[in-house]
């Protein structure tokens, strides 16, 4: 409790850190905070051309929302992947990053991962109001679904920001981590059902039946993801617009907040001997 | 003078001499450990008080443990035995201008910054003529700190540091930095500190600047405090120290 009240005391400092990222993320280019849709869009091209158009990974149409666009489909799963993803990569460089100001002054460590969380949270409000805006377009009732859109998304960043808690103390370790970090996310992405329905998996695991003679299958695997839950929730509110399953909202909570216990822990372990480590 | 600013109580502190350091999970794994190493006590049952109010020098020869103390005592390091109290607020300055964005404009460094050590946003707005004034760097305020000289660069990040306005005060090395004009100015900010009833601790190579500025000094030989109290007693016995060739 008495650590909780000493990260709310430096909110001043990871509200001027987030806004140290924000501001010197895009100074000095042309198109400023413009960027951060760029990547989002040009993998919605790449993906809707391969997957949507030659592939034909067909989902089902939003029920009740009735649209049926692959792009925006693909862009209710992807955003939040790319959040999380931007999250923990760039949350496990940043104690490394900071060594210099971690060597010299006394502050709450946790502030510098938290900072990331925030000003990669800004991107991503911003990412997802222009979805919200492309979904109204495209004739999707969302806005009375936004309270409970950012109430999932509180849920994401918690979880990503316990995860990447955790992989910020490793990498002060073990280097290693962020070059691994990026073949798992590789891995992680294609194993949840961003660009293609998870329908199509429960097909599958359907026709191999249980596993190794066991009563398991395939699905059960898959749903272990904490990421399936979360894409499912988002698809639910965003694209369907209909209340989330109640299981897969518990879910992605428990998800979060095991995350998150568990990083504040390990990183409360180790903060002290990040001066020394680094 | 007789209360107690900062109390060092028998601190200790052991670094790792690394004959092998597998920071890669490869090479942990094939070697199958992670490290090879033995303790080297930078610091060995150090005890003394800084008096409240004092201009405290930390003075010994390079490698001698005077910056693993000072680390100990702005809570960067942590020591393995013992204990380090602090009565008052402490800021730490043991170097300028880390943590600024050199993308950013002096403006948006100096609450960036003060926020880093320790400032409330109004304190900092209170402050931030003094800090601009006494930085001397009106005219470039509001241009990316890139672009400033490296003297510019480190009289912002001293005039930040300096106005944090501390009780206790922890300063390495730093009093190098600026031209003359800039130093005597220091000088004179830490005569006021002193005036206020502040506590002030420095290390410094130049025995020139401590004699000037400390009333109490400590010596610090290969991690054990050889002597402490009175600043010309003891820089007299460091200074015997070099000159007798037989010892160390």
């Amino acid at each position: 409790m008495r650590y909780l009240r000493e990260v709310f005391a430096s909110r001043e400092l990871l509200v001027n850190l987030v806004s140290r990222e924000i501001k010197g993320k895009y100074k000095r280019t042309v198109f400023g905070q413009l960027w951060s849709l760029a990547n989002p869009l040009a993998l919605m091209l790449i993906y809707t051309f391969v997957f949507g158009l030659i592939f034909r990974s067909n989902p089902e149409p939003g029920d009740p929302s009735g649209l049926d666009v692959f792009a925006l489909w693909l862009l209710c799963g992807l955003l939040p992947w790319i959040f999380f993803s931007t999250v923990l990569t760039l949350g496990t460089g940043v104690l490394v990053a900071n060594a210099g100001l971690i060597q010299k002054v006394y502050f709450t460590r946790i502030v510098l991962p938290l900072s990331i969380v925030g000003s990669s949270a800004y991107n991503w409000v911003f990412e997802m109001a222009v979805l919200v805006i492309a979904l109204s377009i495209a004739g999707a009732f969302v806005l009375p679904w936004i309270p409970l859109l950012l109430l999932v998304m509180v849920l994401l960043a918690l979880f990503a920001t316990g995860v990447s808690l955790m992989l910020s103390v490793a990498n002060v370790y073990f280097r290693d981590t962020q070059y691994f970090l990026t073949i798992i996310l590789q891995i992680w992405m294609y194993l949840t059902p961003i660009i293609y329905p998870s329908s199509l998996v429960e097909q599958a695991s359907k026709d191999v039946g249980g596993l190794l003679g066991t009563p398991f299958t395939l699905i059960d695997i898959y749903r272990l993801n904490p990421m399936d839950h979360y894409v499912a929730v988002f698809r639910q509110v965003l694209y369907d617009n209909r209340w989330p399953d109640p299981l897969e909202l518990l879910i992605c909570t428990a998800w979060a907040l095991v995350a998150l216990v568990l990083g504040m822990i390990v990183f409360r372990r180790n903060e002290r001997n990040l001066a020394e480590a680094l | 003078m007789s209360d107690v600013a900062v109390r060092v109580d028998h601190v200790s502190k052991s670094f790792r001499l690394y004959h092998e350091r597998n920071q890669t999970i490869k090479s942990a794994i094939m070697r199958g450990r992670t490290s090879v190493h033995e303790d080297f006590w930078a610091l060995k049952d150090v005890t003394f008080d800084v008096p409240r109010g004092s201009t405290f020098g930390l003075i010994g020869s390079n490698g001698s443990g005077k910056s693993t103390l000072l680390k100990c005592l702005a809570n960067i390091y942590f020591p393995n035995k013992g204990s380090i109290t602090h009565f008052g607020r402490l800021a730490a300055m043991l170097e300028v201008g880390s943590g600024f964005h050199t993308e950013l404009s002096g403006r948006e460094n100096i609450f960036l910054n003060g926020s880093i050590l320790g400032m409330s946003k109004k304190e900092i707005t209170s402050k931030f003529d003094e800090i601009v004034d006494f930085s001397g760097v009106e005219q470039f305020i509001d241009q990316p700190v890139k672009n400033y000289s490296s003297g510019m660069y480190v009289r912002l990040g001293f005039a930040i540091a300096i106005n944090v306005d501390p009780e206790i005060l922890v300063v390495d090395e730093v009093l190098a930095v600026g031209d003359a004009e800039f130093q005597e100015k220091c000088f004179q900010k830490f005569r006021d500190f002193r005036r206020d009833g502040k506590t002030v601790i420095l290390v410094s190579h130049s025995m020139g600047a401590v004699e000037e500025m400390c009333d109490q000094a400590a010596w610090i030989n290969q991690g054990e405090l050889m002597a402490v109290g009175d600043a010309d007693s003891t820089i007299q016995a460091y200074k015997d120290s070099l000159h007798r060739p037989t010892e160390d």
